[in-house]
């Protein structure tokens, strides 16, 4: 399974992604909105994408968005991955189009859970 | 008609933005500084609640939030520690050598997530900016500012408001 982890840390991005490559998943990673949809058009089509709100040139809020508006991306999961913790933004996020909503700070097994909720957790790590 | 609930957050247009004390206490920046230290930094890291002395190369990283209150929070500590940090927060994945983007990443990526959660704590919707690092902002009068230390290492965290200082909008 593939995953986008998009955050404008690098920092954070490496974080998420290593948790993700400890289950299984190949990871790219971009650094904004614009930047994740590049990859996307590009022709690497993940099935999870891991999305940061607050980011420059476009926010994660924007990126679902955009993703929302393609049809051919319909399969995507998306889950937010922010330090956005304001009820009405998480309103927000989920009406946008996203699945699922993680508040950093998270642990690597709060992360686990999040995804097993959503039934992202590849065939090798649920066995 | 349905009666209009009075929250205490409306004000009048003459009144006077609301101070931080009186919106957010040292024991929740404290109690949500922790939240992100045991999540991120690890799980048996602690901040406690004592003032030190800062090192002369302390270095800040800092998020503006803009909303019914409009001010800043910061994290300050030496460079040294924000280095032990940025490794601790990347732990394995970590290089052998951290270079200045990632140690500048992970001190701004702190003040982003202290920042949201204080934030979600404050009269909303209000925005958040991307973290800067840099040195400190001046902090006014309207500050709420917890001393800390971790691994002995002096760190302060404040909310500091735009009221008082420079009222910039
Ligand atoms: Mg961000």
């Amino acid at each position: 399974m593939r995953a986008l982890v998009i955050d404008d840390s690098r920092v954070m991005r490496r974080i998420v992604s290593g948790i993700l490559e400890d289950l299984g998943y190949e990871v790219q990673q971009a650094g904004h909105g614009r930047e994740g949809l590049d990859v996307m058009d590009g022709g690497w089509v993940p099935d999870l994408a891991c999305v940061d709100w607050n980011m420059p040139v476009m926010d994660g809020l924007q990126f679902v968005s955009a993703v929302r508006s393609n049809p051919a991306w319909r399969q995507l999961t998306i889950m937010m991955v922010t330090s956005e913790s304001e009820h009405g933004q998480i309103v927000r996020a989920l009406a946008a189009g996203a699945h699922e909503y993680m508040i950093k700070p998270f642990t690597a097994d709060a992360f686990r859970d999040k995804l097993a909720l959503l039934g992202m957790l590849p065939q090798e790590a649920v066995l | 008609m349905t009666e209009l609930q009075d929250t205490g957050l409306r004000r009048r247009a003459d009144d006077a933005a609301p101070s931080i004390t009186d919106l957010i206490d040292e024991e929740t920046v404290q109690s949500i500084a922790q939240e992100a230290w045991s999540a991120l930094v690890g799980e048996d890291e602690f901040l406690v609640p004592l003032p030190g002395d800062l090192p002369e190369d302390a270095v800040s990283s800092w998020v503006d939030v803009r909303g019914p209150w409009n001010g800043t929070v910061v994290i300050t500590t030496g460079r040294s520690t924000a280095e032990q940090l940025s490794r601790e927060l990347l732990k394995e994945h970590a290089p052998p050598v951290l270079d200045e983007e990632d140690i500048e990443d992970g001190l701004g990526e702190l003040a982003n997530v202290v920042g949201g959660n204080v934030k979600a704590v404050l009269p909303g919707p209000s925005a958040l900016g991307l973290p800067v690092v840099g040195d400190a902002p001046v902090a006014g009068p309207d500050t709420c500012r917890v001393d800390l230390l971790w691994r002995g290492q002096s760190l302060t965290i404040s909310v500091q408001g735009t009221a008082g200082a420079l009222l910039d909008q």
